[in-house]
């Protein structure tokens, strides 16, 4: 028996495709750009060591704070968003109501669509000439509310929220919905006993039950808003006037349309750097909110 | 029915339909909301440009169906749609037989540093896309690879290996370590047993690895968009992307497009609902 589980040969003939595929495309590149980012290289002459200057000019850049604000903005409005409406619909279509699997079904719908198509839909769904959301405020006479959407700096950040909140509400339901269905039937049972309303074991039996998918939802939120690069690049490239610009966003700018790679890998290691220090931030906070 | 019954025990009949009445509203509107936009796509990919600047909402009143194949054609969607199935499909492959292999490895397998190389694959599910945006165009570049459907096959591969070993080894390690002693009884070469034995017996856990790499591939932008430019070699989200750029007011065309890229993630949605929930959220339950 152990002859076999210790062969070393089938163990290297197992693991060496996996290990040889993921070195090369995942874990090399990593350190790659660990290093490239202390680097000023364009991509094609020989890099120049320049210490830490990349970073210091990434603090200073007006443009790469606005866009780390907009980053928090996205992770904010996700928080606050996303997880408190998938909340709601899991705990309203937990009860066993007629129709629970239709709704369920339609939610996640937009979760299945591509990034890309969500961006095209929308953007032409908010485009202030054919799309449908200036005509509907028309058809209501509520023209003065008639807005370019995506055009006017200040409302293009919200457009983008919204339409995140559109396409992941459903996720974070089936998540909800997942734990709230683990929550054994005699605690409820017994609640019910107990002569406890509705109201009551919402509060005080199945949102404490759900905290700690509450803190995994809040984590998917930070890591998913620190990537989102897709929708808006497809939306709006990060315009108008860098109103709309993410760090993945200025990354890509900085990188592949003026090719600056030491600068483009030193930005992605300041990604990476904050939105692990976010995640590790909030789970300690609300480990202690837990606690109390 | 149960719990509805005490409801009204409780709270009388007055306040029960008014809780039931917010409930459908509430229902109704989220319903509306995230419907609305899907139908609306549907239905505006069957008129023409001209209906759709007279009217956004109205219905068709004739069917243009020609949206579809100018789309497919001229637009070049048939060409996108066949590149996202050929990488899509065989990163696939790659993923599921390596994937598998490692993760019999991992799971029935002894050796030192086992540990610390299932806890290599798995931090890879943490490794946000941008950090590896750059280097990685640059080793494409190295390898010549840039321009060519390898280097999306290559990097989805690399990157499905995570998630598929992580559900693959937990789903083979239930496996009793019987299995391995009844191949020496045998005699057969451990391989034809992993071929013939262990994989059958892993259907269930590469059905959802399967469905969720398939739908990773299928939406993945970022990769392609940084290593593809000429047309030809254009995933389905890539040559979207592209779609405005080229035709700026064709908006029934647009439709038509987002329509035909959309069909096969809906179509396995409605058909395996179970299995593509429980893979998409089968990293988040884990956190």
């Amino acid at each position: 028996m152990d002859i076999i589980r210790k062969n070393v040969k089938y163990i290297i003939a197992g693991l060496l495709p996996a290990l040889l595929i993921y070195f090369i495309f995942v874990l090399y590149p990593i350190v790659r750009s660990f290093i490239y980012g202390f680097y000023d290289w364009n991509g094609l002459s020989e890099p120049i060591y320049t210490g830490l200057n990349n970073f210091k000019i990434i603090l200073t850049d007006e443009v790469f704070w606005q866009s780390f604000k907009n980053n928090i903005f996205i992770v904010l409005f996700s928080i606050f968003g996303q997880v408190p409406i998938g909340l709601i619909l899991a705990v309203i279509l937990s009860r066993n109501i007629k129709g629970a699997g239709f709704f369920r079904t339609a939610f996640f719908i937009p979760m299945m669509l591509s990034t890309v198509v969500v961006g095209l839909l929308w953007s032409t769904i908010l485009n202030s000439q054919v799309g449908i959301i200036n005509s509907i405020l028309e058809a209501i006479g509520l023209e003065e509310l008639t807005q370019n959407w995506l055009g006017d700096p200040k409302l293009a950040m919200l457009s983008i929220c919204a339409v995140i909140v559109w396409q992941c509400f459903g996720y974070y339901m089936i998540i909800f919905l997942a734990a709230i269905q683990n929550i054994p039937e005699e605690i409820l049972e017994a609640a019910d006993i107990d002569g406890a309303g509705e109201l009551k074991k919402l509060t005080n039996i199945i949102l404490p039950m759900l905290w700690p998918t509450v803190m995994t939802a809040v984590v998917l939120c930070i890591s998913g808003s620190m990537r989102s690069f897709d929708l808006v690049f497809v939306m709006t490239g990060g315009g108008p006037a860098n109103a709309t610009e993410l760090m993945a966003t200025y990354m890509y700018n900085k990188t592949f349309a003026i090719y600056q790679y030491g600068y483009g890998s030193a930005v992605s290691l300041v990604i990476s750097v904050i939105s692990f220090g976010l995640i590790i931030i909030s789970r300690s906070l609300m480990s202690r909110n837990l606690s109390d | 029915m149960n719990e509805n019954t005490e409801i009204s025990l409780k709270h009388g009949t007055s306040n029960r339909s008014i809780s039931k009445i917010a409930l459908c509203f509430v229902l109704g509107m989220a319903s509306i909301i995230t419907l609305y936009p899907l139908i609306w796509m549907l239905y505006t990919s069957l008129k023409s440009n001209k209906d759709i600047s007279m009217s956004t909402f109205a219905l068709p009143t004739t069917l243009h169906f020609e949206n579809y194949a100018n789309a497919w054609k001229q637009a070049n969607i048939g060409t996108y749609f066949i590149n996202s199935i050929i990488v899509s499909v065989t990163a696939i492959i790659f993923t599921v037989f390596i994937g598998a292999a490692a993760a019999f490895i991992l799971s029935k397998f002894r050796f030192s540093m086992q540990k610390g190389v299932y806890s290599i694959f798995i931090v890879g599910m943490l490794i946000p896309l941008q950090s590896i945006l750059v280097p990685l165009f640059i080793q494409m570049r190295t390898l010549r690879l840039l321009d060519s459907l390898w280097s999306l096959i290559l990097t989805y591969t690399a990157f499905g290996l995570p998630i598929t070993i992580f559900i693959m080894e937990s789903f083979m390690r239930a496996f009793p370590d019987e299995i391995l002693e009844a191949s020496i009884i045998d005699g057969s070469p451990i391989y034809k047993m992993f071929l013939k034995i262990i994989l059958p017996m892993t259907k269930p856990a590469i059905a959802s690895v399967v469905i969720l790499n398939f739908l990773n591939n299928w939406k993945e932008f970022s990769f392609a968009l940084i290593f593809i430019s000429v047309e030809q070699k254009k995933t389905l989200p890539l040559g979207l992307y592209n779609f405005l750029g080229a035709e700026t007011s064709n908006y029934a065309g647009l439709m038509a497009a987002l329509v035909i890229s959309s069909i096969p993630v809906i179509a396995i949605y409605l058909l395996l609902q179970k299995q593509v929930i429980d893979g998409m959220t089968a990293g988040a339950v884990k956190g």
